[in-house]
């Protein structure tokens, strides 16, 4: 009966997700790049989704992990439709700078 | 007296045939004798129900007293105006008046208009005249009274405009149904007073209850009702009168009215629809009763005498044989004005009645003329033609012996009534029963209508003679047929200038038309003169053989005057007043005639001479005292303007109004825009900035 | 008696819309969206034969299909006579309407008929529903397909026209929803007292025990979007509060109708739509506001309708002789017909708020029908000649009589109508709101009635002025329009003279389109009554509220014990005739209405 999870503390699982999450976040604020961007609120997400998990199996309620399922399948479909979008935006001027679309200023 | 409800609508189906007829070029010659035979036929009826109509008192009314309803038209909230007629001898007066010379008219249109483009539009308009016209005089309410109101002035629109290539003739149209049109808002908003006075628009119960609100008031102290309906009421039926009978101020419309075809002038400008007012204040005459609204009929009379003479002014100094005759309208209609404004419902009537023969007379020779010279209107460019249309020449004299109230004639009897009965109006019997001239207004007006004859009788003669006698000189008009057909070269032209007296039809005689005349002048076909005799009998004898029928007709109806003023017999110059006035008139119209031979037979330079002594007056004359140029610019103008000026408001202030409206979301969207710039960094950093200030605000409040 | 007959009315249009948008062949569009309007218009007569005319002023043939049930939402639908009259004025407009653009539109033919039969069914939702909240969803999803139609298919500023459209309409009708749902509010926090008093009066009237009251009773004090519950519970809102709500109804409504000074977005609309656009707009889209405040603003805020009578009366006037004059000076002629239905919703608004007797609202109800046909007929033929020579400006036009003899015909005919010439439909309107508005003395009067009488004339003047410059006159025919080889006449001698060739004169389809419309001018003009006599029970219902309003002010007015002198005879006809409409006014609007729910509800 030699569990992983008790060798390993909730508080491990939540810094996991915690770091995560801000790597994803300092990557999306200072990189240009679309599709790096796009990873890191992927990244961003997984942080999250790891917390869902952890607390899930920490609180033993089934419904967190239901969650994060269902999450993930979104996610997935919301990635290939990303990424079709940023083709998209690519052919359009032949770049991945995401300043190259700040037509709403002025 | 069923039979009495197909009146109208014989006509009616008329029109919608001769609409059809409209269509297929095979079938326009058939339009003449549908309209023809429809309008005969609701003679024929008329003729059939005359028998069996009761006669009309307001003591002896039963409800529903000679009605025939065909549907109920309109019934909502308390107005009930059903599709329904109403028959007294007053009615079938007018409906020998309208149908009789109606089929005397379109028989001779049959001729008159032969070969013209519009030949069957012309019929089924003239067919929906006598419908409009029938239902006006037949309608048993008043709302019902209002659609043949307006119902002929849309007739009346369709025919002056019916050259509807010629400018001046779609200008007059437009000014006849828009002068038409203020008077019809008088007399709508006369319909709402009579409805909110006594509950009804039915015209019978209207003439019983106004006829007992009369004898009521007369009781009150001062014999005045006090009540400000009953005040205003007869004001504003007058203003819908005035509109429709060409009177002071309204009755600009009428002389343009010419630019129709001359059946049309006779039948619609002078024998029938211009008397609707007549017919209507008769028909209504005891909602006009002193004792309800005490200065009402007095000014009926003043307008009806003042337009009288002003209109016989106009008519001196005009050229156009027809604007003459519509001035001379004008004239006689004040004429029967004055004769109801002094309560002679019978006199005006009667006027009406006589005037109906020898006007459509007039007109219809005068079109004679005009056809024969192809289109040529002006007195000076015609003379001597007794020789070319002898026929013409002898029915225009009985004609115009006629209006000039030559004795014996038909307009010497109606005439000389109202005379008699404005004179008779002057004099008031003192306690003793003295007779003593105690209304100055009435005498004034009395005198004022001698001289109006003794114009009338110039300037009726001064066209006869210079038309017919003299040497014979004449210049042929610029019209084939009468389709005035257009070139290329006068395309595009803007011709706004309406054309003063003669000169609008000399206005087209340029540009690439080449007109070649090479047709005399000659004598109509029997087709148009055959009814021109009839109305010609009718000129000389309706006022001696018919006058008596007219006097029952009108006692026996709603017009009959049921107040109670002693019957006396004013004396003058040691005569009876009647007697007296008739001599009178008959030396006045004499005279006229005389002075008129001589001036514009015998000696013409004599006239040339005259006038030239007077050349601002005569100016003024010929241009009508200038009230059309007056009208332009005291009411079209600055009428216009406003509407410029609202436009502009509407596009400058209102619409810049609501657009700031619209400015302030953009503005305040301007003030936040710079946040929302497009970086996604910026977006993301924002964020992360709000998360933690909400991190720290939260852990602020668990730890403190 | 219940019928799903208003449902399948509803889906229809959209069926047909969902054919076209699906359907294979773009050039059968034309034909399945006509068949589509014209089966419409034939089942919308089948409601007619399942109206009873005798009670006229109950919602019948209804049906409700409920939606969220815990809100009180539901889609509850159902005709009395006026719904029914402007029912059958859109479902007849339709076919004609869509016969009408078979030519006029030549690209994205199949979207344009997609959005017609959407319009259609929103245009019938309005109409036949009988809680607010369809009515708004209906109301405002008029806006949509119309906006596509004007933006899409509109002429050179369609742009502008279309967005200031919806714009316009759409804030006004916020502000309405907000009305709408303050009264819901307020009916859903009635005190259980005052809900106690409205049904104890309604079953000692109706001769009912409380328990076996009809539905609406039942709803109040509980979230409802039913009208009548509504209209129920808003008689006992304060002042204040009615005040508020007819404000925010008329933001709305106003717009719609639209009266002086928010109608500025109609002309440019009304120019920039296409035939179809207009007609509609002119036809249908504008009596969605009078009919609005017919059915809900004055039922709903009854004192404030009379408190505030005066204000709007005086607005419509203005509008009436402010548009009639504006139309005097345009030089386009759509723009010409686009003022004067400003200056003609005016009578219908004066006419609504007539209170005091049926004729004003009733007349101002054959208004509303009579306008949608005379009007709608207008633009129809000015769209022909447009489609004919692409130009709206009457300089360029001069007696199309001689050559378009048949169009001239029915130009003028239909101008007669819309001048208000008696024997047409026009005139029945006109002289009954007039009327009423003139006998109304102690809310509007003769000094409300003579000046909007003066607008008959100005009418005249404006309509004339177009007739006299377009169908009368010297010829002056625009060059014929050529879209593919313009330059192929090279004639400069033609050229300078500005035609090329004769126009031709109206073709069948177009006369078939022009003809029932003209038809129902005349017959509407000869029996007027048909409308008339049958709207007067209703509005005389809806009314009811303002017109006791009206007689207990009169009352509260006169001295209370007045020294007997022999009272003017008018004034005392008039108390009667006052006396019964309120007499009518006090009887139960439900009290015919109560074996028609004991069926209902078994």
């Amino acid at each position: 009966m030699n569990y992983p999870l008790d060798s390993l503390a909730l508080s491990h699982f939540l810094l996991t997700g915690a770091v995560l999450f801000a790597l994803g976040l300092i990557g999306f604020i200072t990189r240009r790049n679309m599709i790096i961007m796009f990873l890191c609120t992927e990244m961003m997400f997984q942080g999250v989704v790891i917390t869902l998990v952890a607390f899930s199996r920490f609180h033993m309620n089934a419904g967190g992990q239901t969650f994060v399922i269902f999450v993930l399948t979104i996610a997935a479909a919301e990635a290939a439709l990303a990424l079709g979008l940023v083709v998209l935006l690519f052919r359009r001027k032949r770049t991945l700078d995401a300043q190259a679309w700040s037509a709403m200023r002025d | 007296m069923d039979a009495a409800k197909y009146i109208p609508w014989l006509p009616f189906l008329s029109a919608v045939l001769c609409l059809v007829c409209c269509a297929k070029k095979s079938l326009r010659k058939l339009a003449a004798p549908i309209c023809i035979a429809s309008i005969f036929g609701a003679f024929l009826i008329a003729v059939f129900v005359a028998s069996s109509v009761p006669s009309y008192s307001p003591g002896k009314y039963e409800a529903g007293q000679g009605i025939v309803t065909a549907w109920n038209w309109i019934d909502v909230g308390g107005l009930t105006a059903g599709m329904s007629y109403f028959l007294d001898p007053l009615t079938i007066l007018m409906l020998f008046v309208v149908t009789g010379i109606g089929t005397l008219v379109a028989i001779y249109a049959a001729g008159y208009m032969s070969g013209d483009k519009g030949y069957a539009r012309f019929f089924a308009a003239v067919s929906l005249f006598i419908f409009a016209m029938t239902t006006l005089v037949m309608a048993d309410n008043l709302v019902l009274l209002y659609l043949g109101w307006e119902g002929v002035g849309l007739c009346s629109f369709l025919l002056i405009g019916y050259y509807y290539e010629k400018p001046s003739a779609v200008a007059a149209a437009k000014k006849a149904f828009i002068v038409n049109r203020i008077g019809d808002l008088g007399f709508a908003l006369g319909i709402f007073l009579t409805w909110m006075n006594y509950d009804t628009v039915v015209l019978s119960e209207i003439a019983v209850k106004a006829a007992h609100a009369g004898v009521d008031a007369a009781q009150l102290p001062g014999g005045v009702s006090g009540s400000a309906l009953d005040w205003w009421i007869p004001f504003l039926l007058m203003l819908g009168a005035f509109g429709k009978s060409a009177q002071l101020p309204l009755y600009v419309w009428l002389p343009d009215a010419m630019e129709g075809p001359t059946p049309v002038s006779a039948l619609i400008h002078a024998a029938t629809m211009v008397t609707a007012g007549v017919y209507m204040i008769a028909r209504l005459i005891p909602l006009f009763s002193p004792h309800l609204s005490p200065y009402a009929l007095t000014v009926v009379a003043i307008v009806g005498g003042l337009t009288a003479l002003f209109a016989a002014t106009i008519a001196l100094c005009q050229y156009d044989i027809k604007r003459i005759f519509a001035y001379s309208t004008i004239s006689q209609l004040g004429y029967m004005f004055l004769g109801l404004g002094v309560m002679s419902t019978v006199g005006g009537v009667f006027h009406l009645f006589t005037h109906a023969f020898f006007k459509a007379l007039l007109f219809l020779t005068a079109g004679s003329v005009m056809h024969a010279l192809a289109g040529q209107l002006d007195l000076r460019k015609m003379s001597g033609l007794r020789k070319k249309m002898p026929v013409t020449c002898w029915l225009m004299f009985i004609g115009c012996l006629a209006l000039a109230g030559f004795p014996l004639t038909a307009g010497f009897f109606s005439k000389d009534m109202i005379l008699a009965d404005v004179m008779a109006r002057a004099f008031a019997a003192d306690s003793e029963g003295h007779l003593h001239l105690t209304y100055n207004k009435f005498f004034f007006l009395a005198i004022l209508g001698l001289f109006t004859a003794f114009l009338t009788a110039f300037y009726t003669f001064r066209l006869w003679f210079r038309v017919f006698l003299g040497e014979e000189k004449y210049e042929m008009g610029d019209e084939h047929g009468h389709e005035v057909e257009r070139h290329e070269g006068t395309e595009g032209r803007r011709d706004e200038g309406e054309g003063h007296g003669g000169h609008g039809h000399e206005a087209h005689g340029h540009g690439d038309i080449e007109v070649v005349h090479h047709h005399e002048p000659h004598e109509m076909p029997w087709l148009m003169n055959g009814p021109l005799v009839v109305l010609a009998l009718g000129a000389i004898f309706a006022g001696l053989f018919l006058g008596g029928w007219v006097e029952h007709s009108i006692r026996d109806s709603t017009a009959a005057i049921h107040l109670a003023h002693g019957e006396h017999h004013p004396k003058l110059l040691g005569m009876d007043l009647h007697t007296a006035m008739m001599l009178i008139s008959s030396a006045i119209a004499i005279t006229g005639i005389l002075l008129a031979g001589w001036f514009h037979w015998l000696n013409r330079e004599a006239a040339r001479n005259v006038a030239a002594r007077f050349p601002g007056l005569v100016r003024t004359l010929e241009n009508k005292w200038y009230i059309d140029e007056l009208n332009d610019k005291l009411i079209v103008k600055p009428l216009r303007l406003l509407g410029e000026i609202c436009f502009a408001f509407d596009r400058l202030i209102i619409e810049p109004l609501v657009s700031l409206a619209g400015f302030i979301p953009r503005f305040a969207g301007s003030l936040t825009r710079p946040l929302q710039g497009g970086v996604l960094q910026g977006y993301g950093l924002s964020m992360v900035a709000g998360v933690a200030i909400l991190v720290i605000i939260v852990v602020w409040k668990l730890t403190t | 008696m219940t019928s799903a007959l208003l449902l399948i009315l509803l889906l229809i249009p959209l069926a047909g819309a969902a054919v076209i948008a699906l359907g294979p062949k773009e050039k059968d569009d034309r034909v399945i969206a006509l068949v589509t309007t014209l089966a419409n218009f034939l089942l919308s007569i089948l409601v007619i034969g399942q109206f009873d005319w005798s009670r006229s002023g109950e919602m019948q043939v209804t049906t409700t299909v409920t939606w969220v049930k815990a809100f009180g939402l539901s889609f509850s639908f159902g005709v009395d006579a006026i719904s029914l009259w402007l029912l059958l004025l859109t479902t007849f407009l339709m076919p004609i309407i869509i016969l009408g653009s078979f030519s006029a539109v030549k690209e994205r033919i199949r979207e344009f008929f997609v959005w017609l039969l959407i319009l259609e069914t929103a245009m019938i939702g309005t109409f036949v529903a009988t809680d607010v909240l369809f009515f708004y969803i209906c109301f405002e999803f008029t806006l949509v397909p119309l906006y596509f139609l004007i933006g899409i298919w509109g002429s050179t500023q369609r742009l502008r026209a279309a967005k200031i459209f919806f714009l316009y309409t759409f804030t006004g009708s916020m502000l309405t929803f907000a009305g709408v749902l303050f009264v819901a509010f307020f009916n859903a926090h009635l005190t259980p007292d005052v809900i106690a008093g409205i049904q104890g009066n309604a079953a000692a009237t109706l001769q009912l025990a409380t328990d076996k009251l009809p539905s609406e009773y039942a709803a109040l004090g509980s979230w409802s979007f039913n009208i009548k519950t509504l209209t129920l519970a808003a008689q006992h809102m304060s002042l204040a509060q009615q005040s508020w709500v007819i404000l925010a109804m008329l933001a709305g409504f106003a717009v719609k109708v639209p009266i002086f000074p928010v109608h500025t977005w109609l002309p440019l609309a009304h120019t920039e739509a296409p035939t179809a656009g207009s007609v509609i707009l002119a036809g249908v889209l504008l009596k969605l506001g009078t009919y609005g405040i017919l059915r809900l603003a004055i039922p709903m805020a009854p004192l404030a309708a009379v408190e505030y009578a005066p204000v709007i009366g005086t607005l419509a006037v203005i509008g009436i002789l402010y548009a009639g004059l504006i139309c005097w000076v345009q030089k386009d002629i759509k723009k010409l017909i686009a003022y004067s239905s400003v200056s003609h919703l005016g009578f219908c608004v004066l006419g609504l708020f007539a209170f005091g007797n049926v004729i004003g609202p009733s007349g101002s109800v054959a208004y509303m029908i009579n306008h949608g046909l005379s009007t709608g007929a207008l633009f129809l033929c000015v769209g022909m000649i447009y489609e004919r020579f692409h130009t709206r400006e009457m300089r360029q036009y001069g007696g199309m009589a001689k050559v378009m003899p048949i169009w001239g015909f029915f130009m003028v005919f239909f101008c007669m109508a819309s001048v208000g010439l008696p024997g047409l439909n026009g005139f029945v309107g006109e002289f009954t709101t007039l009327m009423g508005t003139f006998t109304s003395t102690s809310v509007l009067g003769p000094w409300f009635a003579v000046p909007a009488g003066a607008g008959m004339i100005i009418g005249a003047i404006y309509i004339l002025y177009m007739v006299g410059k377009v169908v009368l006159g010297p010829l002056k025919v625009p060059p014929v329009h050529h879209e593919p080889d313009a330059d192929s006449h090279d004639d400069p001698h033609a050229a300078s003279h500005g035609h090329h060739e004769a126009p031709k004169d109206l073709n069948a389809r177009e006369i078939m389109t022009l003809v029932p419309l003209a038809v129902l001018c005349l017959l509407f003009g000869l029996f007027p009554n048909l409308i008339l006599k049958t709207v007067e029970t209703p509005v005389r219902m809806l009314t009811q509220s303002a017109s006791r309003v009206v007689f207990e002010r009169k009352l509260e007015n006169e001295p209370v014990s007045p020294p007997y002198v022999a009272p003017p005879k008018e004034t005392a006809a008039r108390d009667e005739n006052e006396r019964m409409t309120h007499q009518a006014a006090l009887a139960p609007s439900h009290l015919a209405e109560r074996n028609d729910h004991a069926e209902v509800t078994p």
